[in-house]
């Protein structure tokens, strides 16, 4: 997937205001491989809409998504099953790890499904990111900002083409924060992929492409 | 799928599996059980015929007081027996064949101090109206042995009459299969010995009966050349006995029968109706103890939907994340089936064992039908359940979000 292209999307729950002024709602878009982009949004103003409509677990939205050419409403299950393991990568805002799972067990349960990484690898990601002694505590018992970071590892545990990440770093202090935009770089470059950032205050420092306000 | 189990695990109830596990084996039991006893002891009144019994008349001229003083023929002449052949509700026709010279059969028992010896008679059928299965039931020129079928009332007389009356020991179906019958025949100026063993007991057939084989070769070495060849009595296969054009045909022909309502028909249609009750009460329990297992499979699904969806997510397919919950009631069901049969199995070693005193010889009934229904049961439902808890989890995918 190189390309993803919003015509004229709008959440249908906007659908009845007066105005929208937005660079993204009602406006068309398009999203290139191996470009950072950053979407600035107030809240409220339909930012997580965003990322469940690009990853396939919403769908009430007006307009047109397409991956490439191909507009996503038309995508089946096995379709969705294959992008969501070979070409796009998320990081949720509710970040949804397994909370009775150790955070190294989250990562294995996704680096099993694409077996993309080395457990080395994954070991190391964890020391990078200041987390190296909680590979084996259950991620209840983590901190949100500990969790953000396990959530990211999971993240970066398969090929990807783009990576959404909703609101990373909102629970991170800046030397996390300025890592967390270090291993990204690198493992966008690596794969050549595209990096989309939510942000709501605190933004990931990273190279952007472009900025937009939601 | 370590990880998925140990995720998906949580939640389930060891009670309700084992609640669902008890039940469908209770069913399964029942179901398998029912099955295997009908083909076990169906054969007990049926004596080896087809599922459906058939029924029999055994057709005689009737014998008049005046017949008898002008010597008028009672048997059968081909033509007689053509026309019974022509009838709708005849399905085959035997003719008995009697003996045409001497018999005397003598019984010793050494041991008792017995000795009896008595004058008899043969007669044959064709082997297919024979209600006795005994592998023993064929004659041998080379070492000639006469294999015997006795009515069974002959041999209630004697127990119950004859033994009583004069101290003497009664005797089993299976002691009178030991006894060596010294069979003395004579006719045609030949006289020679030959040994008898009485191999089954008959409820159909009222008369002292031996393989045609024998009596054919029988006949013509003992018989009287100009000996009457034709047969007194017939045994008529018919579709429906309560038929009423056989009576009016018998009327009509001034014939006599003697049915063969051994009751055997209506004790095997009683033992069919009480099966498929027991079948069904079976049945109905599997069905239920499938309800239960739906309904706790359902339940860990809804307990666990957040965790599904998540791994939904993650790029886990559906069918991936149905998988443990499918192989969980796969291994449940495969348990249940292997148990109920083994159950089934040790219950029939046990009556098994009172139906060989009941009745000996009496074949086995084959055990295939129940493992063939038994698998058919496992794969039915567990294909059922496969693709149920295949369709809960899709439709935790189209609720997403």
């Amino acid at each position: 997937m190189n390309l993803i292209t919003l015509q004229n999307t709008l959440p249908q729950v906007f659908a009845d205001k007066n105005f929208i002024d937005s660079d993204v709602w009602h406006k068309d878009v398009e999203f290139e491989k191996g470009h950072f982009y950053l979407i600035e949004a107030a809240s409220g103003t339909g930012k997580s809409s965003l990322c469940s409509y690009l990853y396939g677990y919403r769908d009430d939205y007006q307009g047109i998504i397409c991956f490439d050419d191909a507009n996503i409403r038309q995508l089946g299950i096995d379709q969705w099953v294959d992008i969501r393991k070979k070409s796009l990568s998320i990081l949720f805002q509710d970040l949804r790890l397994f909370a009775e799972l150790t955070a190294m067990e989250n990562v294995l349960l996704k680096n099993s499904l694409t077996g993309f990484k080395k457990k080395k690898d994954i070991k190391d990601l964890f020391y990078e990111l200041g987390i190296g002694d909680k590979m084996n505590v259950v991620v209840g018992k983590l901190s949100f900002g500990q969790q953000q970071r396990v959530a990211l590892i999971r993240a970066l545990c398969q090929p990807a083409d783009f990576i959404l990440l909703d609101e990373p770093v909102s629970h991170l202090d800046e030397v996390n924060a300025r890592n967390m935009a270090r291993i990204l770089t690198e493992e966008a470059s690596r794969q050549g992929a595209g990096i989309i950032v939510t942000s709501i205050g605190k933004h990931l420092e990273l190279d952007y492409t472009k900025k937009m306000q939601l | 799928m370590t990880y998925i189990w140990k995720l998906l695990r949580r939640h389930i109830s060891p009670a309700q599996l084992a609640g669902f596990f008890l039940a469908n084996l209770f069913g399964m039991v029942i179901v398998l059980l029912s099955i295997q006893f009908y083909q076990d002891v169906a054969p007990l009144f049926t004596q080896g015929d087809s599922f459906l019994k058939k029924d029999y008349l055994i057709v005689s001229k009737q014998v008049s007081t005046l017949g008898s003083f002008v010597g008028k023929s009672g048997t059968f002449t081909e033509a007689d027996i053509e026309e019974i052949e022509e009838q709708e509700f005849t399905q085959g026709v035997g003719a008995f064949m009697p003996s045409q010279f001497k018999v005397s059969a003598g019984l010793g028992m050494e041991q008792v101090g017995l000795k009896m010896s008595t004058d008899l008679f043969f007669e044959s059928v064709p082997d297919a109206y024979v209600d006795v299965n005994s592998e023993q039931w064929y004659f041998d020129f080379e070492e000639p042995v006469v294999p015997i079928i006795i009515p069974r009332n002959y041999l209630n007389l004697y127990n119950f009459g004859f033994a009583q009356s004069r101290s003497l020991p009664q005797l089993s179906e299976g002691v009178m299969g030991l006894l060596n019958l010294e069979i003395r025949i004579s006719g045609n100026g030949r006289s020679d010995v030959y040994k008898g063993n009485i191999v089954g007991f008959s409820d159909r057939l009222n008369t002292i009966l031996v393989p045609e084989t024998f009596m054919n070769w029988a006949n013509t070495l003992y018989a009287d050349a100009d000996a009457r060849k034709q047969p007194s009595r017939l045994i008529v296969e018919v579709d429906n006995p309560a038929d009423d054009r056989i009576v009016r045909f018998l009327e009509e022909k001034g014939y006599e029968a003697e049915n063969d309502k051994l009751d055997a028909g209506k004790t095997t249609w009683f033992l069919r109706v009480i099966v498929g009750i027991v079948l069904s009460v079976g049945l109905l329990i599997s069905l239920l103890s499938f309800y239960i297992l739906m309904l706790s499979v359902y339940l860990l699904l809804q307990k666990n939907t957040t965790k599904l969806e998540n791994l939904l997510l993650i790029g886990y397919s559906p069918a991936r994340v149905a998988l443990p919950y499918q192989v969980l009631t796969i291994l449940l069901n495969v348990g249940v089936w292997m148990l109920s049969v083994a159950l089934v199995w040790w219950v029939r070693t046990w009556y098994l064992h009172t139906l060989e005193s009941l009745s000996p010889g009496l074949p086995e009934g084959s055990c295939w039908l129940m493992l063939v229904v038994g698998f058919l049961l496992l794969v039915g439902v567990s294909v059922f359940n496969v693709l149920a808890i295949r369709r809960k989890v899709d439709a935790i995918w189209m609720h997403r979000g």
